[in-house]
């Protein structure tokens, strides 16, 4: 890379050889519009919006894709260029369906957008009338070919960023149309759902169903929080509308994900089915029933107050906030010495002392090794990073006794008796990965060890908070046989509440804290009602101990309670200081977590 | 000073555009002093005058023999002829038949709806013919100023009329008065 000076509307501005005309422009602050490109997506030059002229060229040259040369004398906006910039976009608005008065995206179409800025008030050209198909077949979008204006972003994210190649070209010319493998219907092809296209595509050819005409661009609220579906704390941007969550988007300034999301965090965590717990219920005469917070706080502390430590049962979700986690431990663990203690998913073992890797590094990475982890199916946006790698050339060793849903996607898949194997590929790359999960046994364990120093360990930590769980004290480990009382904090997770109750005895008094009703909510003899994901406020840490802010964007059904508030209420109830606020409590577990 | 004559008219249209004139509300018995309607769809008076208007305003797309008919009578009787809601200027909402064709659009209308019975598509020499392909009126007749929207906000319509008052040719719609839906 070199200095160079180029000119841009007659203004000298300092450029790099190898940036492209748009880059540079961009550096100096100058506009140029540009339709098909995307800060997330290499350049290809697809839609032509972005021409300009480049004294010396014979024809105008598309910005996007044009490399920068010294003493270069580029003009953005002269008459010549606008006048083209016009003529494509009629050809773009002409050869499909570009109506917007009944299009989900009008308001925030990049398409539209152009047309107004260059004051596109007719046709010249006739309309072309072909109808094309609408792919409805995936549960949770849609693609309207009829919308699309084949910039190919979609395409690119597919190959690109996620790695999943499910999305491709077709046909020539006018009826050319984007398809999915080898022109399957998308819901029947190889596409995983993970909606990555959505937020990419500038027109309304690809659409969320949940949330399709439920609120134009100006009328909805964007809110940056974190995912709360696994454990890799994904950037997520909420899109409400009036207090009500509308859809998910990445976020493209998130840390960990750079604005990729996938199936669980963009669209499960909207499509929940399962029946809420609105009222704290408290179990009179066999019966549960109905109260408020007081008199079910007050049974808890009044329950829990006259039962000896020993025979005290605490058992946790990694699904809730940092700060519930924190003052559960403090509570339970550091007050009243719980003699069980013990979450609901298993936890994977730190390979090495040394700060680990983050998702980023998985890039750089020229040997992937994946332990005992399914990332495909249980943190889907690492996989997309793994995939990405051994796209761009790294060696991928799946070492896996279960079936992984990676193998196919790697060079060699061992047992995990066969680890040494990988362990020697490891060593002999520049940048090795190890990515590893609770499959990894204590032998494959050992050996990956030997690596320490040498390669990149990033914990694929099942459940979503269990990072904090860990460092607050609560995986002990529990045994629920001859508990007087045992707490459980279930929050949203989906567990077999009928295997947790299998030891648990008749006579044991059981208090669930739980959004959803289950088996466990059944049992209990006093049930907390707790708020969800986008009811809350709180912090997250994420797999490799990044804490990270999650926000409230909906109001709390019923009289549900953020899970932090309702341990904190409790505490309060039974005399013990342990922060009264937010911002209190997250100090203190900010300050443990470290 | 005589009253500037405005006459308008529609084509395929829902008269939307026509309730967005009258939205510009009271501002309008301002504009009375200015300009004088001689006819429109929503008065007692219909057609433009033989002796021609200054401003004709057109609604709606074209979509048969009538619309066509009406449309160039309209371009001959006036001076300065306005192309007012995304259906005149683009076919908008009425151009969607286009993707499905004239005849299957009939078919599906007059024969084949679930509460039709005994179904006739109707056909009278006084009615229009259905053309192959909607289009704006772009397509059958000059058009002086296009004012798109779906409808136009009554603040476009009243800047546009406002500024032909003014003497200002051709009307350029500032960002804020330019929107398709």
């Amino acid at each position: 890379m070199a200095s160079i000076t180029i000119t841009i509307n007659g203004q000298k501005i300092p450029a790099q050889t190898g940036q492209t005309v748009l880059e540079a422009a961009r550096t100096a602050g100058i506009e140029i519009p540009t339709l098909c490109d995307h800060p997330a997506l290499k350049p290809i030059g697809a839609c032509r919006v972005c021409l300009v002229e480049v004294a010396g060229q014979r024809a105008l040259q598309p910005a996007c894709t044009f490399p920068v040369a010294d003493k270069m004398d580029v003009q953005t906006e002269s008459p010549k260029v606008v006048q083209a910039r016009k003529f494509v976009m009629e050809l773009i608005f002409t050869e499909r369906n570009h109506f917007c008065m009944y299009c989900e995206m009008s308001g925030g179409c990049e398409l539209q957008n152009l047309a107004y800025r260059y004051g596109i008030d007719h046709m010249t050209y006739p309309s072309y009338v072909q109808p094309f198909p609408v792919d409805a077949s995936p549960l949770h979008f849609l693609l309207d070919h009829n919308r699309c204006v084949l910039c190919r972003r979609c395409m690119r994210m597919c190959a690109d960023l996620v790695a999943n190649h499910t999305l491709d070209m077709r046909q020539r010319g006018a009826a050319t149309m984007v398809q999915a493998d080898m022109n399957l219907p998308i819901g029947q092809s190889s596409c995983i759902s993970c909606g990555n296209c959505l937020d990419v595509c500038p027109t309304g050819a690809l659409i969320d169903k949940r949330s399709a005409f439920m609120a134009r661009d100006a009328q909805s609220e964007h809110v940056k929080s974190v995912c709360s579906q696994c454990s890799l704390g994904c950037g997520v941007d909420i899109v409400t509308r009036a207090g009500n969550v509308l859809r998910l988007q990445g976020d493209p300034d998130g840390p960990v994900n750079r604005g990729l999301l996938c199936q669980k965090g963009r669209f499960d965590s909207l499509y929940v089915e399962r029946t809420r717990i609105l009222a704290p219920l408290v179990r009179v005469r066999e019966k549960q029933q109905e109260v408020d917070w007081a008199e079910a706080l007050k049974a808890v502390a009044e329950r829990l107050g006259r039962t000896a430590a020993p025979k005290l049962g605490v058992l946790a979700s990694s699904h809730a906030t940092n700060e519930a986690l924190y003052l559960l431990g403090k509570l339970f663990v550091k007050e009243l010495k719980a003699g069980q203690v013990g979450l609901l998913n298993q936890v994977v073992p730190a390979l090495s002392k040394k700060v680990q890797g983050s998702l980023g590094d998985v890039l750089a990475g020229d040997c992937i090794v994946v332990v005992g982890a399914d990332p495909v199916k249980d943190q889907p946006v690492a996989s997309f990073f793994v995939k990405k790698a051994a796209d761009a050339g790294a060696r991928l060793i799946v070492v896996e006794d279960a079936e992984s849903s990676l193998a196919a996607f790697a060079e060699t898949t061992l047992g995990l008796r066969e680890v040494r194997k990988a362990v020697d590929a490891a060593k002999a790359a520049q940048k090795p990965v190890v990515l590893y999960g609770t499959g990894m046994t204590d032998e494959a364990a050992k050996e990956l060890k030997s690596l320490d120093g040498k390669a990149l360990f990033i914990p694929l930590q099942p459940g979503v908070n269990t990072y904090a769980a860990v460092r607050f004290g609560l995986d002990r480990g529990l045994d629920s046989s001859g508990l007087e009382v045992l707490y459980i904090l279930a929050g949203e997770q989906d567990v077999d509440g009928r295997e947790i109750l299998k030891k648990v005895g008749k006579a044991a008094f059981v208090i669930v804290q739980a959004s959803y009703a289950s088996a466990l909510t059944e049992r209990a003899d006093v049930v907390l009602p707790m708020a969800t994901w986008a009811e809350r406020s709180g912090t997250l840490t994420s797999t490799t101990g990044v804490v990270q802010e999650v926000r409230k964007v909906t109001e709390s059904q019923g009289a549900s309670k953020a899970d932090w508030e309702i341990l904190s209420l409790l505490a309060e109830k039974m005399g013990k200081k342990l922060g009264a606020s937010l911002d209190e409590i997250a100090v203190n577990a900010a300050q443990q977590l470290q | 000073m005589a009253k500037v004559t405005v006459a308008t008219d529609w084509l395929a249209a829902c008269a939307g555009c026509h309730m967005s004139l009258l939205d510009i509300d009271e501002r309008i018995v301002g504009l009375l002093d200015l300009v004088e309607f001689t006819s429109s769809p929503v008065t007692d008076l219909k057609h433009p005058p033989k002796e021609g208007v200054t401003v004709g305003i057109l609604t709606g797309a074209i979509s048969n023999t009538h619309n066509v008919e009406v449309a160039r009578r309209m371009r001959e009787r006036c001076k300065i002829l306005i192309a007012l809601g995304d259906c005149a200027t683009f076919g908008g909402i009425v151009a969607t038949r286009n993707l499905a064709g004239t005849d299957a659009c009939l078919k599906r209308a007059y024969l084949e709806a679930e509460s039709v019975v005994d179904g006739v598509i109707p056909g009278c020499p006084e009615l229009g013919i259905p053309l192959d392909t909607v289009t704006g009126i772009g397509d059958v007749v000059k058009v002086d100023l296009y004012i798109p929207g779906c409808p136009p906000s009554a603040d476009a319509i009243y800047f546009a009329l406002s500024e032909l008052l003014a003497g200002r040719v051709p009307v350029v719609l500032p960002a804020e008065h330019f929107k398709y839906d």
